[in-house]
């Protein structure tokens, strides 16, 4: 198992890419960025994988998702002041992502999986400045925090 | 996890599931849950070590609390 402080420089570096640009290094990258074995980096991914309600694609060592983000897109669109490239773990972990990018609007725009309808929500660190539609809800079928292999599915 | 127009929206969605009826929440509320230190915090260079912190359990305890169960779960 990594150090603490190999976990903790692995878990910045890669969320730091994810908010940057929308995609999660390799772990060939992670390994040139934090300047480790690329085995070593491979097995911190899948640590902190496991640390996180995150997963790899199954089967892979490719990281499909990195919460509240989501390399593999989803219906959950976000643009980041205006800017495209992001989707979002789920609609619940939308509306955390405010955090990782303080003073920046996020806009999350997204089909409503009933019935297509589009929905908008927009956040800007504490204050939700627009929900469209406004009985807009949140809704999960399974225990937040659930079995890691029931993750990509609930 | 999943975002709906409406509360009768998530309720007419094919996986829904009328055990977990507690976890139709209007996204306000959605959105005051994760705003826990769990999700704030996620930005800081010693994420990993903050959760193991005093402060971090006592967040995940916190937020815990705050998360719907299963109707059966609470019988």
């Amino acid at each position: 198992m990594a150090d603490l402080e190999l976990l903790d420089r692995g878990y910045s570096a890669i969320m730091a890419e994810v908010v940057d640009c929308g995609r999660a290094p390799h772990f060939t990258e992670l390994a040139a960025d934090l300047d480790i074995e690329i085995d070593a980096a491979r097995e911190l991914m899948h640590e902190l994988v496991g640390m996180t309600p995150g997963w790899v694609h199954p089967g892979t060592d490719l990281l499909a998702s990195f919460p509240p983000f989501n390399m593999q897109p989803t219906q959950y669109h976000v643009t980041i002041d205006g800017q495209s490239g992001w989707y979002a773990q789920c609609g619940l972990e939308a509306t955390a992502m405010r955090w990782l990018v303080p003073g920046k609007t996020i806009r999350i725009e997204a089909p409503c999986l009933c019935c297509g309808e589009s929905m908008v929500l927009e956040m800007c660190d504490e204050e939700i400045v627009s929900v469209d539609p406004e009985p807009m809800v949140g809704y999960t079928s399974a225990e937040i925090g659930g079995a890691a292999d029931s993750r990509p599915f609930r | 996890m999943n975002l709906f127009r409406s509360e009768e929206h998530a309720k007419r969605w094919n996986g829904y599931d009328a055990a977990m009826v507690a976890a139709i929440k209007p996204v306000a509320e959605w959105a005051e849950i994760f705003s826990n230190p769990f999700f704030r915090q996620r930005g800081r260079p010693d994420y990993i070590s903050w959760t193991r912190t005093e402060e971090g359990g006592a967040a995940f305890k916190e937020l815990r609390s705050h998360l719907p169960r299963p109707v059966e779960a609470d019988s």
